[in-house]
């Protein structure tokens, strides 16, 4: 009985404290459907998101950005790097005094975005989806929480890119091999990787899971791409092509025997950012080269 | 002095001590309070001046103290609970770490998490850390019976049976956790890093509050064990004729330790070696005495914790050093140290 008063008590007590700390979230979310003001303080928490705020000429706003945001590469002289999502903490996003965070809502870690979202800082979370279709819908998304009304010539550049891209007869089957140190990882259905390759006229080598997976040869082996594609600097830290082609199941596949070997700078290709219809046009343009 | 003034006395500068670490580590950080310096900034906030920005008030409260309060709860109490179980095994060696606790712990606050993603958003917070504590409990509390059960035959303790079975179940632990962390997708499951090397980033004052209560009720029923775990220093039976009801000890101590330690993992994940360190530096000052170490090793702990985070997050800022790293850095040495000196005895 005894246990049973005390277990109830605490059960109380903690409850009332939760009860006040909701009523100061909720404040904090109506505080983002306020109307957007501009010369805000900007950190950005994700390459595409980075590069919509830079292209609609909102660069020098931007404060603080992550590790995924690679350009433009002016940034570096203005923004803080705070380092990758996964491990960030908000006292540095605090230290650069935002007054508006962009995030998507990918690879977000849940605790620092309670923390974000309790700081009081205004925080706009985007769902983002590697379609051109995702792309055009966060560009507007990103443009009226800046407030700038002038994006639709982000989209219509995206459209014009997206012209230019071939269609290659024979559709090559792409691996995209992420390479970090040892760790070897290949993307699967659902991976913004997958969906540029099928942008550029390719198809993704691999159709039986999503998100990305370990390398492991007989998947290699039995997914046989055409063309292994990688991120520059995966490629480098892999030991460059030979390197590449030294990777376990590699030798046994198409891509293997006619060294078929192509790299893109990573942020170009994951961002899914106003440079979606160019990433599109360069692997197109490698795809074809290496299907000659 | 006398023996209570003389812990009084230690009390004391340990409190002190520890409240001098606390306004430092309040003081650090990469925010910067602007032309309002940092102490200023703090004063304005004790005053309740309504000229501190919100950030800055965010900072202060919502990120250092909590943060600060954290770091000291959870240093008492993996602390304490290493003290407790080195009385219980009459083993300097016996920590939750070591002995398998802790990964217990781990497992099924992972399993808990993994399911209780199903149907967390329909709960309240404070029920959702509820839920994982007290797997995490379950797990500390049954990892806990086994290598009591295991090692312990006729109230007599088998070291190396003791830390192989901690090493089986910290071994079971790691792969099932590894395994629940490889298929849950949607960052339901913090990382690896934050269950093997522990992290106090994510404080907040609702955990806070829940670590409080816990290290409420564990210390009323442990800190007044001093005396009994010295009788106990002399073997059960003759503890036994000293009036001592060691049965009733005994379960008194796995069960205070086993819902510590798992209430600490739950929030912090694995933060090593800090039950191995407290009591060592405690046992060369004030020998194998219960009485003194008991509750002063609630407070070391709590000095050794917040000056380890404290360094963590300003070391390699803005980015941090997970806890844990540090702590197995200063433990590690003391673990040697203690197998050189115990040699014969093991």
């Amino acid at each position: 009985m005894k246990k049973f008063i005390l277990a109830a008590s605490v059960l109380v007590a903690v409850y009332s404290c939760k009860k006040a700390e909701t009523g100061a979230k909720e404040n904090t979310t109506e505080a983002i459907s306020e109307a957007p003001k501009t010369n805000n303080k900007i950190v950005t928490l994700n390459g595409g998101i980075t590069e919509i705020v830079a292209a609609l000429g909102h660069e020098k706003e931007i404060v603080g950005t992550d590790v995924t945001s690679t350009y433009p590469a002016s940034l570096k002289a203005t923004a803080k790097d705070l380092g990758h999502m996964r491990s960030m903490t908000i006292e540095p996003i605090m230290a650069v005094n935002p007054t508006l965070i962009l995030a998507s809502d990918k690879d977000i870690n849940p605790e620092l975005m309670g923390k974000i979202k309790s700081s009081g800082i205004q925080t706009e979370v985007f769902k983002q989806e590697y379609t051109v279709e995702g792309t055009k819908k966060l560009i507007e998304q990103v443009a009226k929480a800046i407030g700038n009304t002038d994006y639709q010539k982000l989209n219509d550049k995206i459209d014009a890119d997206l012209k230019q891209v071939q269609p290659i007869a024979k559709k090559p089957k792409v691996l995209f091999i992420y390479a970090r140190g040892n760790m070897l990882m290949v993307s699967g259905k659902n991976t913004p990787m997958a969906s540029l390759i099928t942008l550029a006229g390719g198809e993704n080598a691999v159709t039986d899971f999503e998100d990305f997976k370990p390398l492991t040869p007989e998947a290699v082996v039995k997914a046989n791409p055409d063309v292994l594609f990688f991120f520059e600097t995966g490629l480098q830290g892999a030991g460059g092509n030979e390197g590449a082609l030294k990777m376990p199941g590699v030798s046994q596949t198409n891509a293997g025997k006619n060294k078929k070997i192509i790299a893109m700078d990573g942020g170009l290709v994951s961002g899914f950012g106003p440079r979606v219809g160019e990433a599109a046009v360069g692997l197109n343009k490698l795809l074809i080269e290496s299907t000659k | 002095m006398k023996a209570p003034s003389k812990l009084y006395f230690y009390l004391v500068i340990s409190a002190v001590l520890l409240v001098i670490i606390a306004v430092l580590s309040l003081n650090t950080g990469v925010y910067d309070f602007g032309e309002n310096s940092r102490f200023r900034a703090l004063w304005q906030f004790i005053k309740g001046d309504s000229g501190l920005s919100l950030s800055d008030k965010y900072v202060i409260w919502d990120v250092r103290a909590a943060r600060i309060i954290m770091a000291i709860l959870i240093g008492s109490m993996l602390s304490v609970s290493g003290t407790s179980l080195q009385g219980l095994f009459k083993n300097p060696l016996a920590t939750g770490d070591l002995i398998g606790l802790t990964s217990g712990a781990t497992l099924l606050a992972a399993i808990a998490i993994v399911l209780g993603g199903h149907f967390k958003e329909y709960l309240p917070e404070a029920v959702q850390f509820s839920l994982v504590g007290i797997a995490a409990f379950i797990g500390s509390f049954l990892s806990m019976m086994l290598v009591y059960r295991i090692s312990t035959s006729g109230g007599k303790t088998n070291v190396v049976m003791m830390l192989l079975t901690g090493v089986a179940i910290t071994a079971i632990g790691f792969s099932i956790t590894g395994f629940l962390i490889y298929i849950s997708k949607d960052e339901q499951l913090r990382d690896l890093t934050f269950w093997n090397l522990g992290s106090l980033a994510a404080a907040t004052w609702t955990k806070n509050i829940i670590l409080a209560i816990v290290a409420i009720i564990a210390y009323i029923i442990l800190l007044p064990k001093g005396k009994a775990l010295n009788a106990m220093m002399l073997g059960e039976k003759d503890a036994q004729h000293l009036g001592i009801n060691v049965e009733r000890l005994k379960k008194q101590i796995i069960i205070t330790v086993a819902l510590m330690v798992g209430t600490c993992v739950a929030f912090s994940g694995t933060i090593g070696f800090v039950g191995l360190i407290v009591p060592y530096i405690l046992r060369l000052l004030f020998k194998s005495n219960y009485v003194f170490i008991l509750p002063l090793s609630a407070m070391c702990g709590s000095i050794l914790l917040l000056t380890a985070d404290t360094f963590s997050r300003s070391i390699v800022a803005p980015s941090e050093l997970p806890i844990g790293i540090l702590t197995a850095l200063m433990g590690g040495p003391i673990f040697i140290a203690i197998l050189v000196k115990f040699k014969k005895s093991l």
